[in-house]
Parts: structure tokens; sequence; C-alpha cells
């Protein structure tokens, strides 16, 4: 909360008169309600029993709440194996991310190289055609790199979770449009100075950077800590499983036990609250914060 | 972009200074871009190509065999009355939930992007959404929309409408779907929004107060502008999405009633995993790549005019 | 410097289609360096169904202890993603979980063990398995799998919804008019409460249903040879027709597009009866239910029939050492006490007769879930199989879209099943 009295505010003309509390809240309650209402419905049915997740119209509260649910989840299958998997390719995924997706996303954005533009297409069309159709490919060269480079990063290895997604166009992308707002001058200055072009990355763009990079992050992790059908395909032994691969002892052929899969489910939100959390204080940060002019 | 592309260059240099600064430019460049490349090269390129291959075959995932049928995919498209649908459907989506995810996306994003208490309550409210498995929102869009026990009824019925059908009906379903996701997404497109907010100079805003404009005009003339890079990335980013929807249909309508709500990639699927026909799949996994990348090049295009760099 | 990449890439290039024109050579190896031969089952069971395999797993394993069975637990609904992709790239398990529909298809796959060769010998005792489930598993002159569950459909119905509307409950003697007429008076508008629910998203889940009526007024999906539709046949149109009275004319069905919520609703006493599989009846705690074998069509000598839906344990082929390892699994898996005892721990349907005949057992099963019993005696009312064809996907896609635009009213059935019946026979004389 203490990022927040520093975040600036552009419509804040209006600071010379104070209410108790602010009236943006009446709007910001109801809105955020509204974003909510399915996170309130898993935490319901997480404390819930079966025959009352078993209802509908939904029943909203549990009648006798059951956290014991919880407790039935994690020892259903090995989670805490699950959640290490998992926390292991989703740092390396979002370390190597923002490493590969700056450098190349302010090339894409500054640097006016040979062939910028068609490499640049060329990038982007790999996010046009559906993974469904891509899917055995994928699986095939990864199962290469398994058979011929390391088999930690072959078929059933976390490698194989990290490896296709080390860099992805969609970091790319989003890093280039954010650094082309970095103000040009400040850049020129620099070069003027003798910097090199990875001297300006990270001594000016970056530093500016920050809300981009955080953000990028955050979103990142998520999509690596959510994802589903890859890890399906690939994953083949318990040991090697990420969560949404556990949540699957949840769901039968012909049933879901609803209580204990969104017990499973908020379990594995939390990590992620504590992720935007920290991340959090880097999104709010102005120009004008850090001593800069636009 | 020409103006951003000339500052790269000081301004006294001479054409030869020019010349060869353009070959280490491009040596550098090359340099920044490699690790990405490769990467994506290998993990995102070749799997495309290797998957271009398999729409010139005939192929049911099963067998080895997979012969070569030259264009017979492609033109088998050209008569499909499904395949027409699918693109129908489609393009209705998409054209209603891009515009209505940014929009919603911006309000949220303006509405967050104050200094109140509790703030970071409120935008981790909106991360949330995005962090919740879309089988939850499926859910609580199924009994929100329900045609006898949903909320959205129970409302109607209160202000004197009649019940609708929703997601039981041909005509409606669509937008049923479309207004699910615009509420799935909005999370992304708030973060992305608030992360662009903080490069909106304060400055620009207190002058352009002391000059006397109102809040809405400031928002218009100052704040947007310097929103568009972030504008036509998420305008990209969910066409490139919303011309792939698949998981929200999958796991509500399976493209019903009546195909209404059968889009591309939900057909695609059918077709290589419940029909057998990946050969088929393929070939409208390409169709659909040349409508994204013409989607993608207009976007592009058409941003010339309205996205302001820094 | 940008020479580099492309390099790589080319030479990637060159060995990815190595690697594709190579692939499918199977996963090699038979033992391990322990000695131990390796079985790796894929499957999707959870609760209960999961912690019985696990169990006799675990015995499995201790009573041979030159083998290692391991197992997966994956979502059974995408198993097929996972387990197409793992055969393109040369690792299937040795023992997979797969859905009866896609039997037909599964048969294609060469590293899919036949099993005719085995279920010979005395003793599998193949012919203890009902007759629908062994149809289910034979493609052709091929035999797929080994039955590994089997479920029917029967009318699973509110017993206080009835006394409340005055109405006697379903008997073993109703007509689908007496059904019909039970529906009407379940249905109250004013409580939203409705006498029926069908699943009406045009699925495999939606046709079934149907056939199961079909049969019952005297149709046949197919003709005898497999060669065209024969479903838009009078007896056909009656069946639909009576869907058609119940949903468009009376409204006293709920009709389930989105196929997702039906045995809530059921549980939440909001519908009065359910057409459904024992599967079910687990998700039902909070009503008193009864369980009636389904409605006969007056004037039809087909009499009481239903619909099995056997899913199958696959065997595939990893080396011959591996191979003979997972079908001694798989036949002690499915083998008479193994089978009794997974049905007693979970509520499944036994796979066997031997075991679905003892009074004894029955008696046992229904302590354990009220009414699983009738499931067990509806098996022997199982007297058709859908045609084990490669095509039947389209037509369940034909069938489905002509069911559901009846339901909704868009539709007759007459010419609704004349469109879905001709888009059949173009799918059978592979256009």
């Amino acid at each position: 909360m203490s990022t927040a009295t520093s975040s600036v505010e552009p419509g804040s003309a209006t600071r010379g008169w104070r209410l108790p509390f602010s009236p943006w809240h009446l709007v910001l309650v109801p809105l955020t309600f509204v974003l909510v209402v399915p996170m309130l419905w898993m935490v319901a049915t997480s404390l819930q029993t079966q025959g009352e997740a078993n209802r509908f119209p939904p029943v909203l509260l549990p009648h006798d709440p059951r956290i014991a649910n919880y407790a039935d989840a994690w020892h259903t299958a090995p989670f805490g194996t699950f959640f290490l998997n998992s926390t292991l390719v989703a740092l390396v995924v979002v370390a190597s991310n923002l490493v590969v997706c700056s450098l190349t996303g302010y090339a894409f954005a500054r640097v006016r190289f040979l062939g910028r533009k068609a490499l640049f297409m060329a990038l982007m069309a790999t996010l046009m055609v559906p993974f469904q159709v891509t899917m055995i490919p994928v699986f095939l060269i990864v199962k290469w790199f398994g058979d011929n480079v390391s088999p930690y990063l072959g078929i059933n290895h976390l490698g194989a979770l990290m490896l296709p997604n080390l860099a992805t166009a969609f970091g790319i992308f989003f890093l280039r449009q954010f650094f082309q707002t970095v103000p040009v001058e400040l850049e020129e200055a620099a070069r003027v100075d003798g910097s090199s072009r990875l001297g300006v990355l990270f001594k000016i763009v970056l530093p500016l950077s920050m809300p981009a990079m955080s953000t990028l992050a955050a979103l990142t992790i998520l999509t690596s800590w959510n994802d589903f059908l890859w890890p399906l395909i690939v994953i083949t032994s318990t040991d090697q499983m990420t969560v949404p691969l556990g949540l699957s002892y949840f769901q039968g052929a012909h049933q879901t036990n609803w209580p204990l899969l969104m017990a499973g489910n908020v379990m594995s939100l939390v990590p992620m609250l504590v992720v935007f959390l920290l991340a959090q204080r880097y999104f709010v940060q102005s120009v004008a914060g850090t001593g800069l002019k636009g | 972009m020409a103006g951003q592309d000339a500052a790269a260059f000081p301004p006294a240099a001479r054409p030869g200074w020019v010349g060869r600064l353009r070959r280490s430019e491009s040596a550098t460049g090359w340099m920044l871009v490699s690790p990405g490349a490769i990467l994506i090269g290998i993990f995102g390129l070749l799997p495309v190509l290797m998957a271009l291959k398999l729409s010139f075959q005939k192929s049911d995932l099963l067998t080895p065999e997979t012969p070569w049928v030259g264009t017979r995919n492609y033109r088998q498209l050209a008569d499909d009355p499904r395949f027409a649908e699918a693109i129908q459907h489609t393009i209705v989506y998409t054209a209603l939930f891009v515009p209505g995810t940014m929009l919603v996306g911006l309000l949220v994003a303006a509405a967050l992007n104050r200094s109140v208490r509790f703030i970071s309550v409120y935008r981790t409210a909106a991360y949330i959404t995005m962090a919740v498995s879309t089988i939850s929102e499926g859910i609580i869009f199924l009994w929100l929309t329900d045609k006898d026990y949903g909320l959205v009824n129970a409302t109607l019925n209160v202000v004197g409408i009649s019940s609708q059908p929703f997601l039981a009906s041909t005509s409606q379903a669509l937008y049923v779907i479309v207004a699910m996701t615009i509420w799935g997404w909005t999370g992304f497109a708030v973060i992305v929004y608030l992360a662009a907010l903080q490069g909106v100079p304060v400055e620009l805003h207190e002058a352009a107060a002391i000059d006397g404009a109102r809040p809405f005009t400031r928002f218009r003339t100052i704040t947007l502008p310097l929103l568009s890079p972030a504008s036509l990335f998420l305008m990209v980013w969910l066409t490139i999405n919303a011309l792939q929807l698949f998981d929200e249909v999958y796991l509500t309508t399976r493209g019903g009633p009546l195909h209404a709500t059968t889009v591309i990639v939900y057909y695609l699927w059918d077709q290589a995993f419940v029909q057998f026909n990946a050969g088929y799949a393929a070939a409208m996994a390409y169709a659909l790549f040349v409508v994204i990348v013409i989607f993608t090049a207009l976007q592009f295009w058409l941003s010339r005019k309205f996205v302001h760099y820094s | 410097m940008n020479k580099r990449p492309f390099a790589r890439i080319a030479a990637l290039v060159s060995v990815a289609a190595l690697t594709l024109a190579g692939c499918g050579g199977g996963g090699g190896g038979g033992s391990d360096s322990g000695g131990k031969t390796k079985v790796v089952v894929w499957n999707g069971y959870e609760d209960v169904q999961g912690k019985n395999l696990t169990a006799l797993i675990a015995k499995y394993n201790n009573e041979n202890p030159d083998v290692e069975v391991t197992q997966l637990v994956s979502s059974s609904d995408r198993v097929l993603q996972k387990v197409l992709t793992a055969v393109r790239g040369g690792t299937p398990p040795d023992v997979a979980y797969m859905f009866g529909s896609w039997s037909p298809n599964i048969a294609k796959i060469p590293q899919v063990v036949d099993m005719s060769s085995y279920v010979n010998d005395a003793d599998w005792q193949w012919n203890d398995f009902y007759e629908g489930e062994r149809q289910a598993a034979t493609v052709g002159d091929k035999i797929v799998g080994v039955p590994a569950l089997v479920d029917n459909l029967a009318i699973v119905y509110n017993k206080a919804l009835f006394k409340e509307a005055g109405i006697a409950p379903p008997s073993a003697d109703w007509t689908w008019d007496d059904f019909r007429t039970a529906a009407k008076a379940l249905t109250d508008p004013a409580k939203k409460q409705y006498g029926w629910l069908i699943p009406a998203d045009g699925t495999e889940d939606t046709v079934w249903h149907y056939d199961a009526m079909l049969w019952e007024a005297g149709g046949d999906i197919l003709n005898s040879d497999n060669t065209q539709a024969a479903f838009n046949s009078d007896a056909g149109v009656e069946a639909l027709t009576m869907l058609q009275d119940m949903a468009v004319t009376d409204k006293s069905v709920y009709l389930d597009t989105t196929n997702a919520n039906g045995t809530k609703l059921m549980n939440s006493g909001k519908i009065g009866m359910l057409v459904t599989g024992p599967w079910d009846l687990s998700s039902l705690p909070d009503i008193d239910y009864g369980v009636q074998v389904m409605p006969t069509f007056a004037g039809s000598d087909a009499g009481h029939q239903t619909i099995a839906g056997p899913d199958n344990w696959v065997v595939f082929d990893n080396g011959s050492e591996r191979k003979q390892a997972a079908v001694d699994f798989v036949r002690w898996l499915t083998a008479a006490e193994q089978v009794k005892t997974t049905s007693l721990a979970t509520g499944d349907l036994p796979t066997r007769e031997s075991v679905g005949s003892q009074v004894s057992f029955q008696k046992q099963l229904d302590k354990n879930l009220p009414g699983s019993s009738t499931f067990v005696q509806n098996l022997s009312n199982v007297k058709k199989a859908r045609p084990s064809l490669e095509q039947y996907p389209a037509i369940s896609e034909a069938m489905g879209q002509a069911i559901v635009s009846v339901l909704l009213g868009k539709a007759e059935p007459a010419q609704a099943l004349d469109d879905a019946a001709k888009a059949t026979n173009d799918a059978l004389s592979g256009g």
C-alpha cells in the first residue's frame, strides 16, 4: 500500500478537496466484486460437501464449512512435488523470458538492423497457428533434444516444460511496444556519452520499464503455472507432474469431485497471489518518480 | 516510426559513416535478437513449418501412412458449409470481443490508476480474474445465464422482460460467449493498461489542467495517445487469441446449440480429435493463419496513423 | 553472426525430418536395470476408483516380483490427444484406459495389440464378459481392448417429487406414453421443476439416449451390413417424435444444451426423472431416488432395451517382453475376482456375467449404493451395440444435430432424420 500512495493519478487536479473516503470506492467495490465472483465461488465450493457442491443453482455458503477438504486434496496425490515442479518451471521460464525478451524486444524497438521487419513478422507468425496443430511437431522436437542433447530436456522431464517456453513471441512483442515509449532523447544522450547498445538497455531502458518488466514477469509466471495441455502431452510420470496435471486426480471419466477440485484450485492460486503482491511494488512507477522528464 | 529510427543516428553523421554504422547496427541487432530468434525459431517456427506439411496429407493421426493429397484438403475447405459458418462465427466473435475487452479494460484501469486506500487490493482483484481457471468462469456463467435458474433472467423478470434462453438459443449463444470471455480477459487488459498508464507523465496533465482542460478532454488528448502502443499490443494480442478461441467453447457449449458457437479452432479440434481428419484440420489451421496474418498486418498498418511512440 | 542461427535451424530441420520419418519404432528396451519388466498404465480414475486401482496394482506388484506396474493418472477426456502424440513419438504407454467410442479408430494404430490371439485362451473366460462389451471391443476381426468399465441407461427418479405430484413411481411395464404422462405431471413452471432432463449438446451423450429409444421402437442405426443409414425408419421417427412431444409440445423436458447441470439439477430436486447410468448415483446424496429400467414402446416387440457404453483397457506394443507383461496384467485385472473387488469398492457395474449374476453380490452392491442392482440386471437388456465403424463419429455428429434441431423446435423428426441419413450415407460411401 505504500507504493499506492506514491503512485501518480493523471486525473488528480481535484487534489484540493478530500473526503473521509474517496468516492472512487463506490465504483471500485462493485467492480471488484464482479471480477472476483468466480474466485469467491471457488473458495465456497472448496469448503462444501459433495452434496452441496452437486447443486444447481449453486449453494453459495456451505452449511458447515469443511476445511478438511484442503487436507484431503493435498493428500490425494504428491502435491508437494507438483508445487515444487511448477515452481521450478515457472522460475526458469520467467528468468529466461525477462532476459531474452528484453534483448530481443529492445532490438526490435530501437536497433535498425537488416531483416528486422521480416524477422519480427516471422516471430509473430508463430502465434498464429493453433497449438492443437503444432503440438505434435513440438513434441517431436523436444524428444529430439532429449535423445540427442540431454535426457533432462526430453519427454517426461521438467526440461521439456521449460524448453519451448524459454522465449515467447508474446514477451518480445509486449516489451517492444513498451520500450518504444521510453523517451528516445535519453538514449541518445547516453549513446553520445559512449554507452553501447547493451549499456543503454541496462542503464536507461530497463530501469524506466520496471512496470512493463514486472507485468511481463507476472503474466509469464501465470501462464507457465496454469499451462495444462502441453504438460499433459509431454509428462508421463507422477514425479514430474505439475499442479494443473495433479488436479486431474479430482476429475474422473464420469464425475468430478468439485469440493476437492476447487480446494486444489485455491491452493494453486495462492502462490500466484504472492507473486502478484510482490510484483505489484514495481507495477506502479512513473517516469516522474525516477526524476526524469518526458 | 521513421522519426525514432532516425534518432538512432547521431545528427552529424556523413553518408559513409552512416553506411558503416548501419552495418554495425545490423551486427548489434542480430546479436541482441539471436537468443530469442533461435529459441522461437526452433520451438515456434519449425513446428509451424512441420505442421504445414500435414495440411497437404491425408492423416488420421492413427496410421503411419499419410498419403500426399496435394491441395485437396484446401479445396475441400472451400466447399464446406460448416467451415464457412465457423469463419462467420469467429469474425463476429472477434469483432465484438476485441473492442469490448479493450474498452472495459481501459475503463477499469483508469478507475484503478489512482492513489486511494486499498488500491492494491483492487488491483489484485483484477489480476485474480486471470489466475482463476476457465472452468470456474464457465460454471459461473452457465449459472448466471441459465434460462430457468439464472440470475440474469431473474433480474430481467423483475423489470418485466421475459426469460431469455441464452446459451440454449442458436441466436444468442455466441453473444453469451462474447460476454463471458470479455469478463475473463478484463484482468489482462487492465494489467497491461495499468503498466502503460505508469508512463503517462503527470506534468502534462497538470499543465493541461492549468490551461483549463476538463478531465475527459485531458484523458482523450493526453492519456489516450500515450496509451496507443499498449492499445496496439492489446488489439493484436486479443485478436490473435480471439481468432483462436477454443477453451471457453469446449467447456460450455461444445460448439452448439446446432453449431451456433462453432468457431474455427473448435471445428478444427473436432475434425482432428473427434473425426480423425488431422490433415483437414491442419489445412484449416493454415487457412486461419492467412486470416490472422492479414488482420495483424492490417492492424500494424493502421497503427501508423494512431500509435504514438515516445 | 547473423548466419549462425539459420545454420542451426537448418540442421535441426533436417534432423527433425529424419525423426519424423523414423518415428513409430517403438519404445525399445524391455527391462530396466533392476531386471523388472515395466508396465505403465495410463488411466483417468479419481477418488474411490483411483484408490481401488492403486491397491490392486500394489497387490499385483507384490505377487509378481519380476514385474513393476506403475500408473499415471491423467484426464480421461483429453487422454486421446496424449496417447496419439505419444504413439507418434514412439513412446506409448503399455496399457491405457480408453473410451469405447474411440475403438474403431484406435484399431488403426499399428502399436495397438490385437487381443484376439490371447482372449481365446480358456483362462481368459472371454465369453463371461457381457455381450455388449465384447461387441464394443471388437472391430472387424480385431479385438482392440479388454472391458474395463461397463454401464447402461435406466430411469433414475426422485421419489419425493412423484409423491408430491400424486403419481405412481415408474414400473417395469411402463410404456413411453406412461413416461410422457408422468413427465408432464411432474412439470411445474411455477416451481421451475421439470419432469425429465436430456443432454442436448448434440454430442454422443445426446445420441446414445436416442439410440436406446430407437432400438426399443424396433429400429436400427444402420442396415445389417453397415452400408446405409437405417435410423430414418418409421421406428426412428416414432422415437424422435416422442422426444419432440415432450420437449416441444409438453415442455416437460429441461434441455441441457451445455450438458453440465443434469446431475446437479437432479440432486437439487428440480427434475423428476433422469435417464442416466450408475455413475450418477453417488452424486445424488441429497435426494431419495429409485431406479427403474427404461420404458417400452407400445406396439413394438423390441421390449426393454438399453445401451451400454463400455470402456476398455487397450494394450500397446513396446517390445515383446513388455507386451506380454502388459497382457498378463490386464488378464489379471479383468479376471472375475478383481472385477468383483472393483465393483464392490467403487460401485461400478461388474464387467463379467459370472459376477453380476450372484444374488449375494447384488445385495452387497445395493447396500453401498441403492439401485445399483437394477443397473446390473439391466445389463441383460443390452441387446444391440453402436456400429464399430471408423465413420461412426461422423454418423454420431449427424444424428446429434438432427436430434437437437427437433428438441429445439427447429425441425420435424422425419425431415431431420432424412437429412442426417443423407450425411451418414455420404460418410459411409467414403465421401
